[in-house]
């Protein structure tokens, strides 16, 4: 069965042109950040001997695998897995937009369906659930903005519909495809200018935080266990 | 940037913000996701539970609203400030209560920092916040007058010259009445020696005892060392103020007596703010590289016991003891585990306190606190974790290496009513000193 064409072009050339609209705004943000001066250190190295600046990037940067790095992440495992689980749930859902469109023999798989909607699944009830906690926590509702409830939501809502489209099956209807492609064309225009951007940021903030800490010889981190 | 409706004082905070700003904190301004991650990290959310503005996030907010306002590039914050909370910034009222979230709710202690697993440094663009408000005269009346005192008579606490060669001299002579040996004197600009030794200007003023303590140390491992007359002072209120011109003023100070009297290393006495801002921060904002070795007493005296040059018995020191780690020291410049190592060498009983090194928690008296007095009840009330962390410990006396943790957590043992004595590595090292006493000899 043939796809319709309006299938059609949300699934390619809208999807192309937000994408490329996407790469754009990323592209502005980076020369943005790179139009400041990155603050630099003139004095000696601290720290214990064998910390360095590579050092301390690497374990900056690896600090996303090493929940027992940080005390917060160390006493709180649920948030981790909530935080491993939604982010599992992002790689599947980002990783069906291209597979629909430009691999689609692969969703023949069963087990790859459903390993997808599995990862998409849980997210969206880990994203519930941290929306629950976003309005329920006052401590989360005094840092929250309208971007984060509406991102949130936003990607709740596209887990879900992930989670039908996923069999990429027209033959009952093309309802299910057709709004995963429009709200991904949406979340490829809004994402550039909401939180969910974060991740272009993440590799610098860490890496900088990291090369100072290493450099003064903070990071990787010691401390005495109880 | 419309001027208009803003005050004068709100126009050059904006302005500055955008000159003050380099990438980490554009970074770090820009990535925050409100995870909420930061929140137990800090003391102030610990002791203030029911209070969701002293999360680091929120008070990070105050700062970050304004940042998205008007430097985020395509930020919503832009063009729909209200759907990220954006907002300018318009009177001075607004600066005021700013003054109050960025000096009187946060001592920039970096634990927060530490716990974000962005890499969003919030402790690094509070002092930038600071420093702006700083720049257009608003800030708590104690670091105005300390700044002064530091800009105007080279110390921030107002010692005079004078005062300050009568009490070396005044020290000399206990020392030499200690030990018997009229040579144990305290030498002043002498040139071209192996150390200069730098100090915290509240040992002149409340604690001169430090003073001869470490001297002793530097006789007993007959070193060649000297204490400046002018470039002592090696703390440094910039780092509190976030004013970088009188960070960079100070610290030139301290360099250029170095070199102008041709030591081989400077050598600072415990202090957490005073090592970060002369050994860590301070070639930075003086824009200068120091050809000098700088060094913590930690480490001298770490090293004289190690390679022989002193003796200490550790049974001298009788009590249990404790180590808290100042922020400074292990947060910002990795100094944690050589004090340990000196503790025990130096004492029998150590007992260690957690968290401890990086994750320890402030002694409440960091960022300038000390100096703030309208934010001492917060303060105090915020040192409950402390509090319990000292107790939790069951040991006599705690021991640290900075002055402002030495005041702070004095405060803080007062207030709870814990018992628990406060002192220095100084102390005990020279405590445990084993100083065969010299025959008499005839003065020079």
């Amino acid at each position: 069965m043939e796809m319709s064409p309006l299938l059609h072009f949300v699934e390619h050339p809208l999807q192309l042109g937000c994408k490329v609209f996407m790469l754009s705004i990323y592209a502005y943000r980076l020369i943005h950040l790179f139009s400041y001066m990155a603050g630099g250190e003139r004095q000696a190295p601290t720290g214990p001997p064998g910390t360095t600046r590579a050092k301390g990037v690497v374990y900056s940067w690896a600090n996303i695998v090493m929940p027992w790095a940080m005390e917060s992440t160390r006493k709180k495992p649920f948030y981790y897995i909530q935080f491993v689980i939604f982010h599992l749930g992002m790689v599947a859902v980002i990783g069906l937009t291209f597979i629909i469109p430009y691999g689609p023999g692969l969703l023949n798989s069963v087990g790859l369906v459903w390993v997808l909607q599995v990862m998409m699944a849980a997210a969206c009830a880990v994203g519930l659930y941290r929306l629950y906690y976003r309005i329920s926590s006052k401590h989360m509702r005094a840092i929250s903005t309208p971007d984060d409830y509406f991102s949130l939501s936003l990607l709740i809502v596209l887990f879900l519909v992930g989670v039908l489209a996923a069999p990429n099956n027209i033959v009952q209807g093309e309802g299910a495809l057709l709004t995963f492609f429009f709200m991904t064309a949406f979340f490829l225009v809004y994402v550039p200018f909401s939180k969910i951007m974060h991740y272009l940021y993440y590799p610098f903030t860490r890496y900088y935080f990291g090369k100072t800490m290493g450099y003064r010889g903070i990071y990787p981190v010691r401390r005495g266990y109880k | 940037m419309t001027t208009s409706t803003r005050s004068h004082k709100v126009q050059k905070v904006l302005e500055r913000m955008g000159k003050k700003l380099n990438r980490q904190m554009f970074g770090s301004l820009v990535a925050c996701v409100h995870c909420g991650m930061c929140t137990e990290a800090c003391h102030y959310v610990l002791a203030n539970p029911d209070d969701p503005t002293y999360a680091p996030a929120y008070k990070a907010d105050r700062i970050r609203k304004f940042f998205r306002r008007h430097y985020d590039g395509l930020n919503l914050g832009r063009f729909f400030p209200w759907w990220v909370k954006a907002r300018s910034l318009y009177t001075d009222e607004e600066l005021e209560e700013l003054k109050d979230i960025v000096f009187g709710k946060c001592t920039n202690c970096r634990r927060c920092s530490v716990n974000c697993p962005m890499g969003v440094d919030y402790a690094t663009f509070n002092r930038m916040a600071r420093g702006l408000l700083v720049s257009v005269g608003i800030m708590p009346e104690g670091v105005a007058h300390v700044s002064k005192d530091q800009w105007e008579i080279g110390n921030q606490m107002g010692v005079l010259k004078e005062d300050y060669l009568e009490t070396l001299e005044w020290m000399s002579e206990e020392l030499q009445d200690e030990l018997g040996d009229p040579n144990a004197a305290i030498p002043i600009d002498k040139k071209n020696v192996e150390i200069m030794y730098t100090i915290n200007p509240r040992e002149v003023k409340y604690d001169p005892r430090s003073i001869a303590d470490a001297a002793k140390i530097f006789y007993a491992a007959q070193e060649s060392w000297m204490m400046p007359s002018e470039g002592w002072d090696m703390t440094n209120f910039g780092l509190f103020s976030g004013d970088d011109d009188l960070g960079g003023a100070v610290a030139r100070r301290v360099y250029e007596k170095a070199v102008e009297l041709g030591v081989k290393k400077i050598v600072m006495s415990e202090c957490g703010h005073g090592y970060r801002s002369t050994r860590c921060e301070g070639p930075n904002w003086a824009k200068t590289d120091v050809a000098v070795e700088m060094e913590s007493s930690v480490l001298t005296m770490l090293r004289y016991v190690k390679e022989g040059r002193i003796k200490v018995d550790k049974t001298r020191n009788t009590e249990s003891y404790t180590f808290h780690d100042s922020c400074n020291n292990a947060r910002s410049c990795g100094l944690f585990e050589e004090p340990r190592e000196l503790l025990n060498l130096v004492v029998s009983d150590f007992r260690e306190m957690y968290p401890n090194r990086a994750e320890n928690f402030c002694c409440t008296g960091g960022g300038g606190a000390m100096s703030m007095s309208e934010y001492t009840p917060e303060r105090l009330k915020s040192g409950k974790i402390k509090a319990e962390q000292l107790k939790a410990t069951g040991a006599d006396t705690v021991v640290t290496s900075c002055h402002n943790c030495v005041d702070g957590l004095t405060d803080l043992i007062k207030h709870y009513e814990l018992g628990i004595k406060v002192t220095q590595l100084v102390t005990l090292v020279a405590n445990a000193l084993v100083i065969e006493k010299k025959e008499p000899a005839s003065k020079e």
